[in-house]
């Protein structure tokens, strides 16, 4: 199953039975059956039989803005819904918010240890603290016994992660400080464009199961987002996102002055950077590798959906509920 | 290649004799019709693309319904996957990620 990212401008429409695509070049036919998702990062017109077309066959369209902010999704209207598992999800977020919270904090730490050690491995011994403030979380997350603290050490974490990069990547792309909303570097940007796909991804692979998008442990879940999502896909920044930017910064496939928009400050990635940064990122979600308890080959994106299934089994049975982690993989 | 493997990518040709038969020209659009909701056109007569070993059999299953046996020919060619073959390719043709 694929997913399709709209760069031109033009015009979609249902066209027998199938999506048809109308940009400066001509007709692009995308075959609906093989398509799960499709990215809107340009100005599209559409209209509501496109929609309704789209709602049938469960596909999830993502719009994004010009300057690559996220804006909203298309949700088709749910087909698994399941009152018993959202009443589940309700109680479970009462009682045992604190233990999902703290799972997926000692995940985070985790997968971005293994990140680190990668560098750490090739002579990168500066990193040495940074590692060792890493395997301490687990401790300081005992401690933690209420959801502030929690997130308190979970900013803490993602702070020395961010310090960490001056040792690794090449100093037009150091990271002084994490700002979003608009990002103001190349890193930030790079970082807040990568975390708007994985969400995005996460999202999808949600709807393809009974969960509720609004019920979340680790984040508030007043916000109005589909905050479950940003839970479920904190494990997987650090081997997805970051692995892709530090990939593509360290190899140079990604350059300040030929990828970024010289006129915003280098904050924002032109269209070839996006379409750069994109393939390398499509590459890595739907990178396979075998998978220890199932036994056979599995893909990243399909690793987020089974992280969504451990959920359900983790509420519904009273067990505990553990992330992705990378150790998986072996 | 064995039969029991899984395969989930396809390369699929079809001759619909338009010329021999007065009907021939509409199953020709109907048979590019159908291809087109599963596959992405890749030449004339060709598509190719991921699909599901499910869904392969939901084409083949449409695709039986509209031609007439006797007259056109449709071949598939069945892979693992997009990594199982080695493709050469002359001329220019837009990567199908991006649109």
């Amino acid at each position: 199953m694929k997913t399709k990212y709209i760069f031109s401008t033009g015009e979609i429409k249902r066209k027998d039975n199938s999506i048809a695509f109308k940009n400066h070049k001509g007709w692009n036919y995308i075959p609906i059956e093989n398509v799960r998702e499709i990215y809107f990062l340009n100005e599209v017109s559409f209209n509501s039989k496109f929609l309704d077309f789209i709602a049938r066959a469960g596909i999830v369209l993502h719009f994004f803005n010009y300057y690559g902010y996220y804006s909203g999704s298309f949700y088709p209207k749910e087909h698994l819904v399941s009152g018993n598992l959202t009443i589940k999800q309700a109680l479970a977020f009462e009682k045992r918010r604190l233990e999902f919270a703290r799972n997926i904090v000692k995940v985070i730490a985790f997968n971005i240890y293994e990140v680190l050690y990668h560098y750490y491995r090739h002579d990168k011994k500066e990193l040495k603290p940074y590692l060792e403030y890493l395997k301490k979380v687990p401790v300081y997350l005992e401690k933690a016994q209420k959801i502030e603290k929690i997130l308190f050490v979970e900013g803490s974490i993602w702070n020395e992660f961010y310090d960490s990069f001056k040792y690794f990547l090449p100093s037009d792309f150091i990271l002084n400080k994490r700002v979003k909303r608009p990002p103001n570097n190349p890193i930030n940007a790079l970082i807040s464009f990568g975390n708007s796909l994985l969400y995005t991804k996460t999202i999808t692979a949600i709807y393809h199961t009974h969960l509720n998008q609004t019920i979340s442990f680790l984040h508030s879940p007043q916000e109005a987002r589909f905050s479950l999502s940003l839970d479920l896909s904190e494990a997987f920044k650090p081997i997805i996102v970051f692995r892709t930017i530090f990939d593509l910064v360290n190899r140079k496939k990604l350059q300040v002055t030929k990828h970024f928009e010289k006129k915003l400050n280098y904050a924002l990635l032109n269209e070839e950077g996006k379409k750069i940064f994109i393939t390398a990122f499509e590459e890595r979600i739907n990178e396979k590798f075998m998978h220890k308890s199932l036994n056979r080959m599995v893909s990243f994106q399909t690793a987020i959906k089974l992280d969504g299934y451990k959920l359900i089994k983790a509420i519904i049975n009273d067990t505990e509920f553990m992330p992705f982690l990378i150790k998986e993989k072996r | 290649m064995k039969k029991d493997y899984n395969f989930n990518y396809v390369f699929l040709m079809y001759d619909i004799a338009d010329e021999e038969s007065e009907s021939g020209k509409n199953r020709v659009s109907k048979v590019f019709k159908i291809c087109k909701k599963y596959l992405s056109h890749h030449q004339k007569s060709v598509f190719r693309g991921e699909i599901t070993p499910s869904k392969l059999l939901k084409l083949q299953k449409e695709l039986e319904k509209v031609i007439d046996k006797e007259l056109d020919f449709i071949s598939i060619i069945k892979l693992k996957n997009k990594s199982s073959f080695l493709e050469t390719t002359l001329g220019n043709k837009d990567n199908d990620l991006f649109l």
